[in-house]
């Protein structure tokens, strides 16, 4: 009977595991490992704007208690992504008020939405990888920025 | 009945000699891996609810519990639950698989007296003080919670 | 004839003709499977409830024990049976089916020599010609009314039991000169014994007083050296009851060899069995007494054997009443007629 029982739970191990295992994109392992995407912006790649975006991540990226950090910045609102280092994981809420706090301070004509949910951080990560595609319209991203800040805003 | 007499003291200290006691540190051992076993499942179908559906963190947790009482669900009926549950004990009773097995146990083992009075009545037979006293606690918890940020304590 | 406190003395001599036993899957992997007449491989019996396929065995083991004694059931007076179902509903349909006279007993898991004494004491006085007297447990049915459902997780400790799923039947008449048979020569009805236990997962260590009270009882009412036996046999006290109550006896000045002082709930189930502390209910010592003990009787391997079923009588409701578990044990004593 143990027997049994012992491989009915590799098997769902396995199959959830292989689940997981979807492609060599960067993004497919993007919550697991770190990634370290670059700041983007979804329009004009301009001198200005490009610096605007590396600053911040810059300043996000200062915090120790966090690593990977993804910037986006569309149109109005600029989606900052992160990870929080394990075991900070019980301040995270802290962390996150404190980032917003920060940067709403120093760049304050700016609209920021701070996450350090993986779900968010994997979908910038991925639109981050279709906008390296030429012919992805701005519109479309702009799109789906929208939608990713709508599911950051979704709480249940 | 009230105190023990004398007699009764007597052979219960008597009774303690040979009985067996629960190996409770080798219990706790096992149910800490078990136990932790299953969470990995659970977190592993987290990642999944994440990865490939529209959801966050925040709102993966509900259908992630959904699916464990599903598969708990299952290995009850295949009979395989009660076997992991002797070996592991709280290690399959505390995680929410054991509040499903709870339920789903019962609803089998009355199956018998019908769908109406047997399965329907005795379902939570378990279970419902779990869900009685899980919903008090969670009232009384927020009451507090609620009174302490009106009086501006938290 | 009515001997010391509590006991009976059976002259007569009545006579254990044939007996059936009727036992389930997990009895069937155990060790006596040789000595039981039928096996199933299925926890339902073919019935659509536990407490149908229970009933089923019970039937059963009557039937058998009638037709292996080359008896009809107009030959017979009686049918004496308990069970530890409420209400002892598997017994009284059994009853129904057999169609036979029929005096329905509770002793909780000392069903089984309740019933032999009483059929016993009918027959020594002329009260019937022929009796059948069984009992019958069914696991999972006695789990569901008990415990909790048979499939729930929850963890049980090393005192705990798991309850036989099986019956015996015996099958029993007056003694005409012969020889060469089992008889019953005696018995000691046991009083309730309560020395405030209340776990009902520590069954063994529940009964044990009980035990040892009736087996005491006997050897002063019958003036009796324990060493009359070749074999002093428990009904379900299990690991943990068996030592306490051999421990109480040698307290109380009985002399017993522990080699002779056996349990049933030990012996139906192989050591890699997961049943914790050993076996119990009522199907349990009628099961291991009808099925093995007597075949080895009749082998010669014991000549004397006192036969001590014990019984928890408790109920679900009691115990959640924090109630402690009253307990009993009649003890009957068989042996080879030379």
């Amino acid at each position: 009977m143990r027997k049994i029982l012992i491989t009915y739970f590799f098997v769902i191990v396995t199959l959830l595991c292989a689940c997981n295992n979807d492609g060599s994109k960067e993004s497919g392992l993007a919550l697991v490992k770190t990634t370290n995407p670059a700041p983007l912006s979804l329009e004009k790649s301009t001198k200005k704007e490009l610096d605007l975006i590396g600053a911040i991540e810059q300043d996000v990226e200062s915090f120790k208690e966090l690593y990977d950090v993804s910037v986006l910045k569309g149109k109005e609102d600029i989606l900052v992504a992160y990870k929080v280092r394990h075991m900070q994981r019980f301040h995270m809420k802290k962390i996150e008020k404190k980032i917003k706090k920060l940067l709403e301070d120093k760049y304050s004509q700016e609209n920021f939405i701070v996450s350090s949910d993986y779900k968010i951080f994997l979908e910038a990560v991925k639109l981050e990888e279709k906008l390296k595609d030429p012919t992805y319209s701005t519109e479309k991203a702009e799109k789906r920025l929208q939608e990713i800040i709508k599911l950051k805003k979704e709480l249940t | 009945m009230g105190g023990k007499t004398k007699e009764q003291k007597q052979y219960q200290s008597l009774e303690q000699k040979h009985e067996v006691k629960r190996p409770v540190l080798k219990n706790c051992i096992k149910a800490f891996f078990v136990g932790g076993l299953f969470c990995i499942v659970g977190q592993a179908i987290t990642y999944f609810y994440i990865y490939f559906f529209n959801f966050t963190e925040q709102t993966a947790g509900n259908p992630t519990v959904a699916t464990m009482v599903f598969i708990s669900m299952l290995l009850t009926g295949f009979g395989v639950y009660d076997h992991i549950g002797q070996f592991a004990g709280a290690g399959s009773a505390v995680p929410v698989t054991g509040f499903g097995n709870a339920v789903i146990s019962a609803a089998i083992e009355h199956r018998t007296e019908g769908f109406v009075l047997g399965v329907g009545g005795n379902m939570f037979k378990l279970a419902g003080s779990v869900i009685l006293f899980g919903v008090f606690s969670a009232f009384v918890v927020a009451l507090i919670k609620v009174l302490l940020i009106k009086w501006g304590v938290i | 004839m009515r001997k010391g406190k509590q006991s009976w003395i059976f002259p007569n001599k009545p006579v254990i003709v044939s007996t059936g036993v009727s036992v389930g899957p997990f009895e069937a992997n155990g060790k006596l499977v040789a000595d039981f007449d039928i096996i199933h491989d299925d926890l339902w019996m073919g019935e659509d409830s536990y407490e149908k396929a229970q009933r089923v065995l019970m039937e059963e083991a009557a039937k058998t024990a009638i037709q292996k004694g080359n008896k009809t059931k107009d030959d017979i007076q009686f049918f004496i049976a308990g069970d530890l179902i409420n209400q002892i509903t598997p017994s009284s349909m059994a009853a129904r089916t057999i169609q036979l006279p029929y005096i329905g007993i509770f002793g909780a898991c000392s069903t089984s020599m309740e019933g032999l004494a009483l059929a016993s004491f009918f027959l020594n006085y002329n009260g019937a010609d022929y009796v059948v007297t069984g009992a019958s447990s069914h696991n999972a049915a006695t789990e569901k009314q008990f415990r909790y459902p048979t499939e729930y997780g929850g963890q049980k400790p090393p005192t705990a039991q798991w309850t036989v799923t099986g019956a015996g039947a015996a099958l029993l008449k007056k003694n005409e000169n012969e020889k060469g048979l089992p008889v019953t020569t005696s018995a000691t009805i046991g009083k309730v014994i309560d020395l405030g236990m209340t776990d009902p997962y520590n069954m063994g260590g529940a009964m044990a007083p009980a035990a040892a009270d009736t087996i005491t009882a006997h050897f002063n009412d019958l003036s009796l050296d324990p060493s009359y036996y070749d074999l002093i046999l428990t009904g379900d006290l299990a690991k943990i009851g068996r030592e306490v109550t051999f421990e109480l006896l040698q307290k109380n000045g009985l002399n017993i060899e522990w080699e002779k002082f056996q349990d049933c709930g030990l012996m139906i189930y192989k050591d890699d069995q997961p049943v914790q502390a050993g076996a119990s209910g009522a199907g349990c010592s009628a099961a291991v007494l009808y099925g093995h003990i007597l075949n080895e009787m009749q082998k010669g391997t014991y000549k004397r054997v006192l036969v001590v079923a014990t019984g928890a009588l408790l109920s679900p409701l009691t115990y959640q009443q924090n109630e402690s578990i009253p307990c009993i044990a009649h003890a009957v004593s068989i042996e080879m007629n030379e």
